[in-house]
């Protein structure tokens, strides 16, 4: 009954009318970015945080996580309607809702992705309601040691399934523990790595980073792609509505979904991206329509669509209850809270009651606000999507220059940015994925003074990290994740070579 | 660049084939050497007060093993994701840093202004009417948002 009082009084707070229009600009500016094919919710949110630092931290927080599920929603628009998805896990979406949209029946597949997404973001929403509490309890008994464990199991998690290969994404994650290092040394107040340059004194904004990571590289590369015109298709209102048939095949694919979903976005470091492929992959072998799936099946829109959604609630779980990041966006939300000088963690619940269940009811609140935006007035981001990208990406530019300038109203933030977009472009060539340095460099701090800490209390004894359970089991779980990563990264690369021989040898037959 | 054809696009990344892996290997080997190097000037401390270059120390040691590892491992690399548009990879920079040495020194608008032109250089389909059009426009509601709403310190015009 805890719960449900805490979730009233969490409604409550949502329901001011401060906190429901900041949500409400949340959705609206998160589907709005979204929908901008190739700029993806990390990109998205980290546009809207300089915004935010204006605000009181619960508002602030209502909306950055409005912008991060509303841009995962309008996502799936995009993929719909151009194949160009609009966030990495609409990928997956787009393999039956471009089908569909081919098809001439587009309107269904947004209807069924609204749908579904909706289902996910509530099942979401209540598996965050009820296990945050237990395991905010169960962390309270987590001492240094235990907290770099499970640090270093959200990252390596995060790294080891990164697209480029476990050993780019680990290295990636250890460059952003090192970026993490620059600044003043809180503990002995030593610059370290500043260069003379006294801007960086207080170490790179998270802003910088992401905004160079993402959006300045997102935009370089999205420019040629999107440049020769959008092609959007129009939406048959009369044709929006799935049939008896298909209505009837969406709540199974919505459960399962919202279940793999709601448990994926809950481990540390994964993402929707995983969640919502995972999901297919499962609805694939057992729906009973598995042999229309890749044809443009209603059920197969919705199913990651549930699980990218639901996922996208439940990365809250352990980014507030254990303060390791659920999902790379959630990095910023991180970076965000400790600006506010909250330091996320099992104390949080206990300490910001009214800002925890204020989030958590935000989602059921955002949640009906994207149902609106998205079935009535779905017909302002069919327009938007014709809207040419000449005129969209210089608007963004500006965006991102504006946002990283008012940071502290001085240019080195811009040429910083300029930097790191350029590093984050060639990363981008070179396949190295950005998420997990983002990370890194959130939790490097963090997981260095835990460590210092660990290190003094047991009088400079590394061996404590495998005598205390929690802390042996995490490691143990780590190191199992970064064999079977490097096990099946190289099994992979096996079978490509295999494959480039088979077809040089067969072209050279030819 | 912008219309190749999708053969042309693949013998191009294919092109890079083998380099991708071990450029970005050697580059972070670099990072790490910095860091080890920065970290021994810093100070290790002993195990049981780690010192102020413990941590970047220690980090840099695991990223030297794994850049080694990417060099060794990504000779024979995938190649580059996608083909280069270095164009567009120019005209963004330009743009954020015209950006950076107009909005102070000129103002808001004009600077904003700038920045929309050069970063719509690489699109040759919008006119320059056009691309003046939208960089005022832009400006413009900079000006509106940023400065009238939001009150950032910043002057919108010369000698504003």
């Amino acid at each position: 009954m805890d719960i449900l009082a805490n979730f009233g009084q969490g409604l409550l707070t949502v329901l001011e009318p401060q906190n429901l229009l900041y949500c409400f600009i949340g959705v609206f500016l998160g589907t709005f970015i979204g929908v901008l094919p190739g700029i993806g919710s990390m990109a998205a949110i980290a546009m809207i945080l300089p915004l935010t630092f204006y605000l009181d931290p619960t508002p602030a927080l209502v909306m950055i996580a409005g912008v991060f599920y509303g841009a995962e929603y309008g996502g799936s628009t995009a993929s719909i309607l151009l194949n160009v998805p609009g966030t990495p896990a609409a990928s997956i979406t787009a393999i039956e809702g471009h089908q569909l949209a081919k098809k001439g029946r587009a309107g269904v597949a947004l209807f069924s992705t609204a749908t579904a997404s909706f289902g996910g973001g509530i099942i979401g929403m209540i598996v965050i309601a009820v296990l945050s509490p237990s395991l905010a309890q169960l962390a309270l008994a987590f001492g240094p040691a235990d907290y770099f464990a499970v640090i270093l199991l959200g990252l390596i998690a995060a790294s080891a399934v990164s697209n480029g290969g476990a050993l780019k994404g680990i290295a990636m994650v250890v460059t952003g523990l090192m970026l993490g290092t620059i600044g003043i040394d809180l503990t002995t107040g030593t610059l370290r790595f500043t260069m003379g340059i006294p801007e960086l004194r207080d170490g790179v904004h998270i802003v910088v980073i992401a905004m160079g990571l993402f959006g300045v590289s997102e935009v370089i590369a999205s420019i040629r792609t999107n440049i020769r015109g959008t092609a959007a298709q129009t939406v048959d209102y009369n044709d929006f509505y799935p049939t008896r048939a298909e209505w009837k095949s969406l709540p199974g694919p919505i459960l399962r979904g919202s279940s793999i979903g709601s448990f994926i976005g809950a481990l540390p470091g994964t993402g929707q991206t995983i969640a919502a492929a995972l999901a297919y992959a499962v609805e694939k072998r057992v729906s009973p329509q598995r042999k229309d799936f890749g044809t443009g099946v209603v059920a197969g829109v919705a199913v990651p669509e549930a699980a990218n959604n639901s996922a996208t609630q439940t990365a809250f779980i352990p980014t507030l209850t254990l303060g390791v990041p659920g999902s790379p966006p959630m990095a910023i939300v991180i970076g965000a809270l400790m600006i506010y000088g909250i330091t996320p963690g099992p104390r949080l619940l206990v300490d910001e009651p009214e800002m925890f269940w204020g989030l958590v009811a935000s989602f059921l609140v955002g949640n009906i606000l994207l149902l609106i935006l998205n079935v009535p007035l779905i017909g302002i981001w069919v327009r938007l999507l014709r809207i040419p990208y000449r005129y969209m990406y210089p608007t963004i530019v500006v965006l991102i220059c504006m946002g990283v300038y008012s940071l502290n109203n001085n240019v080195f933030d811009v040429w910083l940015t300029l930097v790191i977009g350029v590093i984050g472009y060639l990363m981008r060539l070179f396949r190295f994925e950005p998420a997990p340095l983002l990370l890194g460099f959130v939790l490097g701090p963090m997981m260095e003074e835990h460590l210092r800490r660990t290190m003094l209390l047991s009088r400079g004894d590394p061996m404590v990290f495998l005598e205390r359970p929690i802390s042996a089991t995490l490691l143990a779980i780590t190191a199992a994740i970064i064999v079977f990563a490097l096990y099946s990264t190289g099994r992979n690369r096996r079978r490509a070579r295999a494959a480039h021989r088979q077809a040089q040898q067969e072209g050279s037959k030819q | 660049m912008q219309d190749g054809d999708p053969h042309e696009a693949e013998r191009e990344s294919g092109g890079a084939l083998g380099w991708g892996g071990e450029i970005g290997g050697l580059i972070l080997l670099a990072v790490s050497i910095v860091f080890i190097v920065g970290g021994l000037q810093l100070g290790l401390g002993e195990p049981r007060r780690l010192g102020t270059g413990a941590f970047p120390f220690l980090t840099g040691l695991l990223l030297a093993v794994l850049a080694t590892a990417i060099c060794v491992v990504e000779r024979r690399g995938d190649g580059l994701a996608e083909v280069p548009d270095w164009l567009s990879a120019l005209a963004i920079c330009a743009a954020l840093a015209v950006f950076a040495l107009t909005v102070g020194r000129i103002g808001l608008v004009p600077g904003v202004f700038l920045t929309v032109i050069v970063a719509s250089l690489p699109d040759r389909s919008l006119s320059w009417p056009g691309k003046a059009a939208l960089g005022l426009g832009v400006g413009l509601g900079c000006w509106l948002v940023f400065v009238e709403l939001v009150n950032l310190p910043i002057k919108p015009f010369p000698g504003w």
